[in-house]
């Protein structure tokens, strides 16, 4: 019984309803089907248009060095990570976007000085001195050190888009519809 | 056009109840809801994270205010564009609000505390503020009524701070992880209970109050309606009814009533009596006092106060037994005689088995992961809820010229939090530390910062009762003590804010001032 109210719940929402059979001429003018669709992601590859090519190559290095590849999930790469991120700075506060890509281009200037190679070619090895403000604990109030800063918000921001994408939720779905980042959406109303 | 008997302007809590009462009571009800009417099956769909146009962050900068609105709620928040509102600069108060049919009973954290008479009589006890010109004996009869509504579940303790109430009794046993806490606690006598919170798919006003009050056939509920202020007849100096505006297409209309019962949450009713001048009333409605706007409170939040670790769950070795649950740490402070540096009180929600968050973690990479999946289920954390204490100089203004989409002057609004906050605040980490590690657990992270005044939704006052005209503006059943067919049923009518979420005092109090509409009509005297 239980278990009947639950199948019920779910398959009040449209996007469980279970796929149309096909239906005749007569029928098909009665219905008001539900159409099933895919968001862009889906279908098409994210243009980049705010960091410059230098900083999205160093956002893509330190995008693979923070949320690498898992046995069982995804870099934030392979999520997608990096280029959406770069769409919501270009949306975002100019402090912020000023956090970013002064953060990106103090990474640069370091590997450069230390190891005469942007930062987009530096190893995970080669980076430990220069993410060493990650290892610092956690404080209540954002770091003063701007870099700091932006490290810690970048590895959240990294988590987030790499734990809320479609290759991640691909990943996830076998364990629960929670774990694939499921909710109900609340429409616009006028 | 028809006179209602009654005049309700607001459909939340206090709203909902007032027209439950009224409407089932015999009473002609008109409802304002400035927002609209949702239709639940129509208005949601399920969704999955990545399909959102901004992958769950949000649009930036949408709701610089209110930190509980995800993407997937969005569009359930009033707009602050709409909606604007402005703060002294540097001081901000984050005001969250949500307008439509239900109001922030569609969203509500659902927690049901009986206030005590620590709050209602908190001036005998402690020499500060004003009393309520209630007791708790007044107010227990509605209480026992409202709690088996809205299907409160928890358990009686027999403490004089949180009133036992008719509830659901929560058999549940206790996580091990969660006895340990509660076994520190015991150790030095400070109390635990479970978490007390009204059950059911939703336990809001849109399905436990107004359907009912829809049935009576005495209700009319007209929602998308902006009400600009309460009019009054200059002959009788009684309230007339109100002039609202259409939220979609802004056209102005009139309505006229015997009654009003404002209840359209703590800001927006005190908002609405501000705008409310007439040349006997020229700083807003009943406000003969001028006290209408002031005494400010809320309950301050410090979210996730301690956040600790289970070290026997590490390893996915937690499971069901060990971690899990939750429970509630009444306030025990200053309770028989005078303890710590600052007067009142503060409270604790806890709960144990969540994974605690990356940002705790001085790690990234691999090292990360393998810590989180380490982690994976032995959180542990405490959430401090606290008193503000009513000072006059918290208070709303009308704004001189910021004013709303529909041309509704706006709020100022001005709250602080002074030294006893602090210390509460201090004390109360402080003491979270010293528990958890009693209790065994390793310390993540502490902190005693204090989320923004209003964040915690909790904003009550402005409007407050009393026994003296001169110092309040309502008497002890919400009626207005210059304009005797006024009733201000929801949060504005506090006098203190105690540590207890308020929605079931609200409650109770809407239908106690209801009943006594009911009875003032019956007997001709209103």
């Amino acid at each position: 019984m239980r278990r009947r109210r639950v199948l019920q719940a779910i398959t009040a929402f449209p996007a469980f309803r279970a796929p149309a059979q096909y239906l005749s001429p007569g029928q098909a003018a009665e219905e008001t089907p539900k159409l099933r669709e895919t968001a862009p992601d889906g279908v098409a590859q994210p243009k980049t248009r705010f960091l410059r090519p230098d900083q999205l190559a160093a956002f893509r290095n330190l995008a693979e060095i923070l949320v690498p590849k898992g046995p069982d999930r995804p870099s934030a790469v392979e999520a997608g990570a990096v280029e959406f991120l770069d769409f919501l700075l270009s949306q975002s506060s100019p402090e912020r976007q000023a956090l970013f890509k002064n953060g990106l281009d103090v990474l640069n200037n370091q590997s450069q000085k230390r190891f005469g190679k942007p930062f987009a070619q530096l190893t995970s090895a080669e980076a430990k001195p220069l993410l060493e403000p990650l290892t610092r604990p956690w404080t209540y109030h954002p770091p003063q050190d701007p870099q700091e800063r932006f490290l810690r918000e970048a590895k959240e921001d990294l988590l987030l888009a790499t734990a809320n994408s479609k290759p991640f939720a691909d990943a996830m779905s076998k364990r629960s519809r929670a774990a694939a980042g499921l909710g109900a959406y609340w429409l616009p109303f006028d | 056009m028809k006179t209602y008997d009654v005049l309700i302007i607001g459909s939340g809590a206090a709203g909902g109840m007032a027209a439950w009462v009224l409407a089932r009571g015999g009473a002609d009800c008109l409802l304002l809801e400035a927002g609209p009417l949702f239709d639940y099956e129509k208005q949601r769909v399920m969704k999955a994270v990545y399909e959102l146009p901004y992958r769950g962050f949000n649009r930036p900068g949408r709701f610089p205010h209110i930190t509980q609105a995800s993407e997937f709620d969005a569009n359930l928040w009033a707009d602050e564009k709409q909606n604007p509102y402005s703060y002294p600069p540097g001081d901000p108060f984050y005001w969250v609000r949500i307008r439509a049919v239900g109001g922030k009973t569609l969203r509500w954290g659902r927690a049901s505390w009986r206030l005590s008479d620590y709050e209602f009589k908190g001036k005998d006890h402690d020499g500060y503020g004003e009393n309520w010109p209630i007791s708790l004996a007044d107010l227990a009869p509605y209480y026992d009524r409202v709690e088996p509504m809205f299907r409160v579940s928890g358990r009686n303790e027999g403490l004089p701070q949180l009133p036992d109430g008719k509830l659901i009794v929560d058999e549940s046993r206790d996580s091990l992880s969660v006895q340990r806490f509660i076994a520190a606690c015991k150790k030095r006598n400070i109390p635990t209970t479970k978490p007390r919170r009204a059950t059911g798919t939703l336990a809001s006003s849109y399905n436990l109050l107004l359907p009912e009050a829809l049935e009576s056939g005495n209700l009319t509920i007209t929602p998308n309606a902006v009400v600009r202020e309460i009019t009054l007849d200059p002959k009788t100096g009684l309230a007339n009814g109100a002039a609202f505006v259409d939220r979609r297409s802004k056209r102005e209309y009139q309505v006229s009533a015997k009654i009003v019962v404002l209840a359209a949450s703590t800001l927006e009713s005190t908002r609405i009596l501000l705008n409310s001048k007439s040349p006997r009333f020229p700083t807003g409605l009943a406000n003969s006092s001028g006290v209408l706007g002031h005494f400010l409170v809320d309950q301050f939040y410090v979210k996730n106060t301690v956040v600790a670790v289970v070290p026997e769950a590490r390893g996915g070795r937690g499971g069901r037994t060990l971690m899990g649950g939750g429970g509630y740490v009444p306030r025990f402070r200053n309770l028989d005689r005078k303890e710590k540096d600052y007067i009142r009180g503060w409270a604790w929600d806890f709960g144990s088995g969540f994974t605690p968050p990356a940002k705790y973690l001085p790690l990234y990479g691999e090292e990360l992961q393998k810590q989180l999946a380490d982690l994976a289920g032995t959180g542990f954390a405490l959430t401090t809820m606290g008193e503000a204490l009513a000072r006059k100089e918290n208070h709303v203004r009308i704004h001189p010229t910021l004013k709303d989409e529909w041309g509704i002057p706006c709020l100022h609004i001005t709250q602080k939090y002074g030294d006893n906050e602090f210390r509460m605040a201090q004390d109360a980490m402080e003491t979270a530390v010293e528990l958890c590690r009693e209790a065994g657990f390793e310390i993540l992270a502490q902190h005693a910062q204090m989320v923004p005044p209003g964040e915690s939704i909790h904003e009550l006052g402005t409007c407050r009762m009393g026994h003296n005209p001169k110092t309040s503006v309502l008497n002890a059943w919400n009626q207005a003590h210059d304009v005797k067919n006024l009733f201000v049923v929801d949060g504005s009518c506090f006098v203190s804010a105690g540590v207890q979420n308020p929605t079931l005092t609200i409650l109770a109090l809407s239908m106690r001032a209801s009943e006594y509409i009911l009875d003032q009509k019956k007997k001709g005297l209103l």
